[in-house]
């Protein structure tokens, strides 16, 4: 009778157990994986937002990247489709990097590790174009001109 | 001219009643070649080779190397080349605008003329003389100077086919003629390969404009005119700003023009290959 009742028990309940046992696991890893980030690096960006005016095409606009960490910090800054920006720091705790650029889509800046590998601190520079007016061109069959 | 104006306007009531059922076009959703950013100029160059044949009596024929091309379109103004516009209305299918556009027979005779900075080349013919072998006679001609014409225009797209028909009359006050200009184009081929389009139609040009051009005082005064033309363009992109781009036209002048003692020719023909590069 008592083995019974306990199994019936074990597997009306089963999946509580199951639940709370991965919600314990994840949180394990995802503390974990915190320790490995180093924390407290702020990075900002300025200009924040570019806006496009209809008759622009692109943003042609200096980019000034500025970080700082609570201690000792080995990084890279890296803008994601510009590959030609890199610059690198070991073991500051702050930087600046200056730099002009042409774009026409959002820019994201990242703070990696020295390998490139983890994203450490990342922030984006928002383009916005003004709502382009668009209008049919005059249909011209009757044109002498190539 | 009543009767021309009568016969264009039965004509355009029906081509407008065929075209409001099934003209529509896809609505602009980007900049492209059929459609404009309202507040930007757009400007390209052609570049290649080609000729315009010259019909007046001692001229040589035009050269076409560059071709500038600019464009502006506001809500309702627009600039094309030298054409001026006012958009009344702008439908899927049908638009209607006020135009002003110059007359472009004054090209042929003034290498100074406005127009061929857009057609380059010309010769000079202006205020003169003309020796008729036959009458044995010098008879004067007179100056020609630049024109304008402006009335309605009315264009419409009926499934793949577009047309346009202008109904001008001249503003500058040197003849107070009218013209009238028409065309039809279809699309013959379109595709990755490029894009090739048949143009059909005709310019009439009343007595008073044919006279001022063509006419020469106490020899020669021709009544009104019609030249049809066909022209075949052909146009592919090879990137974001270029585009291969060939062209043939090829018009018919009316006997009117044709037989006139500045004129040695009855048609007009232009051909041109080349590339075309979008400066903005």
């Amino acid at each position: 009778m008592w083995p019974s009742v306990f199994t019936e028990r074990v597997v009306k309940h089963g999946w509580r157990v199951a639940l709370a046992a991965l919600v314990l696991l994840v949180n394990a890893q995802s503390s974990a994986a915190t320790q490995d980030v180093p924390q407290g690096i702020e990075l900002d960006l300025s200009p924040r937002v570019c806006t496009l005016s209809a008759s622009a095409e692109n943003c042609d606009t200096t980019v000034t990247a500025q970080w700082r960490a609570a201690q000792d910090e080995s990084l890279c800054l890296l803008i994601v489709g510009q590959p030609q920006v890199r610059q690198c720091w070991e073991n500051h705790s702050a930087g600046v990097y200056t730099v002009r650029l042409v774009f026409n889509r959002d820019l994201l800046v990242e703070l990696r590790d020295l390998q490139l590998q983890q994203v450490l601190a990342s922030e984006t520079i928002a383009v916005i174009r003004e709502a382009l007016r668009l209008r049919r061109k005059r249909r011209q069959p009757w044109d002498i001109l190539p | 001219m009543r009767y021309i104006l009568r016969s264009s306007i039965a004509a355009l009531a029906a081509l407008l009643a065929c075209s409001q059922s099934s003209g529509a076009e896809a609505p602009c959703t980007s900049a492209s070649p059929e459609c404009a950013v309202v507040g930007r100029w757009e400007i390209s160059a052609s570049f290649g080779l080609g000729t315009r044949t010259n019909p007046i009596e001692g001229k040589s024929d035009l050269p076409l190397v560059v071709i500038p091309r600019i464009s502006y379109y506001g809500k309702r103004f627009f600039l094309e080349n030298l054409d001026l516009g006012f958009t009344l209305h702008e439908g899927v299918a049908n638009t209607f605008n006020l135009i002003a556009t110059p007359g472009y027979d004054r090209a042929f005779f003034f290498s100074s003329d406005l127009q061929n900075i857009f057609v380059p080349g010309g010769a000079s013919f202006g205020a003169g003389t003309v020796t008729v072998p036959a009458a044995d006679r010098v008879f004067e001609v007179s100056p020609r100077h630049t024109t304008y014409l402006a009335g309605p225009e009315w264009t419409f797209s009926y499934g793949p086919v577009t047309g346009q028909l202008d109904a001008l009359r001249e503003i500058t006050g040197q003849h107070d003629g009218y013209e009238v200009r028409a065309a039809l184009a279809a699309p013959l081929l379109e595709g990755a390969r490029g894009s090739l389009v048949a143009s059909a139609g005709l310019t009439w040009k009343s007595e008073e404009v044919v006279r001022y051009y063509y006419g020469v005082k106490q020899l020669y005064e021709p009544g009104s005119a019609v030249n049809p033309f066909v022209r075949l363009r052909y146009t592919r992109p090879l990137s974001d700003r270029w585009t291969l781009n060939a062209f043939a036209h090829y018009e018919r002048l009316a006997n009117a023009i044709a037989r006139s003692p500045v004129v040695t020719d009855d048609h007009v023909s232009t051909v041109f290959a080349g590339v075309a590069f979008r400066v903005h």
